[in-house]
């Protein structure tokens, strides 16, 4: 699994191909398990595989705001997401997978249609990062692919019963 | 219209449930004489201190009872919140053989250990009352939660803090230009009362009821809780911007209809959504109560609204209060 600063070495291409993939990957790990066993937490603290199909759905719409963001303001404050509070407060575990992956499948075309219109001007977009200071659109797009290597693996183990 | 859980009450229970519903008032001879005790409960809980908190809620529900004339009633106040099946636990009476009746009321939010806002814990305190009162007053053998008690839980609130109505009334529907137009205050007081009027409006239903949609394409009661409770995410979040920013653009992810339907409201469970809706509005409310009038008048640009001002959202959320809980008082009579 390569590490952010591995990805953010690859061409932009190669990193969108990883975004690309996601859905499918997703769906092809979760392909025939129950519902009890989507929605079964590995332990106390850690999500389960619907919880994490849940955080990747909303997750890539605070990604696509974000784009907006970024594309109409010069060097805009972005606030973090409070991921935890999200899983609580939107019911995670009552989700359906299927459904909440269909609705990232959605998300994630619509941030693929904003990225390949992108000039290579507005690439280099950015804004500032509470944690991590100036980000640009292209950083963004390096933990997008980092951040969905790690929770696809998330769920892979969750499904394992593993945390 | 009795609640659907009366069919499935026994007879001797439905005579109980009848009677309960046929009383829709009670009146105090004298309010006046309890308003101060409502002020220093008021000013006892802006402490944030349980010890006098404790001390003012046992006046004013030792006020009530002597008012009322029947047998008095213990008194705990708890500090946080504990968790029941479907979110927090507010109130709770109980009556155990041989002993004195108990009321426990928890002043403080379960997560954030945040105070309570005042209006919510009087409420509270009231309804606990009332099951008391079905008991020592009406001579009920048990205590629902029948319309008639909600009622008469809300004659008893409006004695006690009169200048709700006033203010603004229940059930008229302002225009967007009327909540624009009326003063902060107002508003601030429309949001900081829509949880517990929401949580008056659903309580005692079934979830099938309030899983059922009035229309193909209009919200269920639960669903309704769920948007209120991501649109104040939403919008608290538009406000945080334009406070940190100089006119940020407002920028949407999506429409209600999308998050509705992405978010699977319909598998939502309606106490906890109301929690974290109540737990969001607390803190939109301590922070617009921490501005300055500069801030108030501080702007963000949204692509159909165009230029909006902090004061602007306010009058927007007040209107969007009123018109979901209409929303839901419909879509629990059944119609869209």
């Amino acid at each position: 699994m390569p590490t952010m600063e591995e990805y953010a070495r690859q061409p932009i291409a190669e990193r969108v191909k990883r975004l690309e993939r996601t859905a499918d990957e997703l769906a092809a790990a979760i392909k025939g398990q129950s519902a009890t066993v989507l929605a079964k937490r590995p332990d106390e603290k850690n999500w389960a595989a619907v919880e994490v199909l849940c955080h990747l759905r909303d997750t890539e719409e605070g990604f696509g705001g974000r784009f907006q963001m970024l594309l109409v303001m010069d060097d805009p404050k972005l606030f973090g997401p409070d991921p935890d509070r999200w899983a609580v407060e939107r019911q995670y575990l009552r989700n359906d997978a299927g459904e909440s992956l269909a609705a990232f499948r959605k998300r994630r075309q619509d941030s693929l249609d904003t990225l390949r219109k992108l000039t290579p001007e507005q690439w280099k977009r950015g804004g500032i990062h509470p944690a991590r200071g100036r980000i640009t659109i292209e950083d963004f797009v390096t933990l997008m692919a980092w951040h969905d290597d790690n929770h696809l693996d998330q769920l892979k183990r969750a499904l394992e019963g593993k945390a | 219209m009795a609640f659907a859980y009366y069919e499935r009450l026994s007879r001797a229970q439905q005579k109980i449930y009848r009677d309960s519903d046929g009383v829709t008032e009670l009146r105090l001879e004298r309010p006046a004489d309890l308003h101060p005790l409502v002020a220093a409960l008021e000013a006892a809980l802006g402490t944030e201190t349980r010890a006098a908190t404790q001390a003012a809620t046992e006046a004013l529900i030792h006020g009530l009872t002597e008012a009322l004339g029947i047998p008095r009633v213990a008194v705990e106040v708890l500090t946080a919140r504990p968790h029941a099946k479907w979110g927090e636990l507010h109130g709770l009476y109980t009556v155990t053989a041989g002993r004195r009746p108990k009321i426990q009321l928890w002043m403080r939010t379960a997560k954030h250990k945040r105070v309570v806002a005042f209006r919510t814990f009087l409420r509270t305190l009231l309804h606990e009352v009332g099951h008391h009162l079905d008991y020592t007053l009406l001579r009920l053998p048990d205590s629902f939660h029948t319309e008639g008690f909600y009622k008469r839980e809300s004659s008893l609130f409006y004695q006690l803090v009169p200048d709700q109505r006033r203010r603004s009334p229940v059930r008229a529907v302002k225009s967007m230009e009327e909540w624009a137009a009326a003063p902060v205050d107002e508003r601030l007081t429309r949001l900081e009362r829509t949880p517990s009027d929401l949580a008056r409006l659903v309580r005692g239903h079934p979830e099938a009821v309030l899983s059922r949609r009035p229309g193909p394409d209009a919200w269920a009661a639960k669903e309704v809780v769920c948007h209120l409770r991501d649109a104040e995410e939403h919008l608290s979040g538009w406000i945080r911007m334009i406070l940190a920013m100089d006119d940020p653009v407002l920028v949407q992810t999506g429409t209600a209809d999308r998050w509705a339907e992405e978010r699977q409201y319909a598998r939502h469970h309606i106490g906890a959504a109301w929690d974290a809706f109540g737990r969001r509005r607390d803190e939109t409310l301590e922070l617009l109560r921490g501005l300055d009038a500069t801030a108030w008048r501080r702007a963000g640009h949204h692509a159909h609204r165009g230029r909006v001002t902090v004061d602007d959202l306010v009058a927007l959320m007040a209107w969007h209060d009123e018109n979901h809980l209409d929303q839901v008082k419909r879509a629990l009579e059944g119609r869209a």
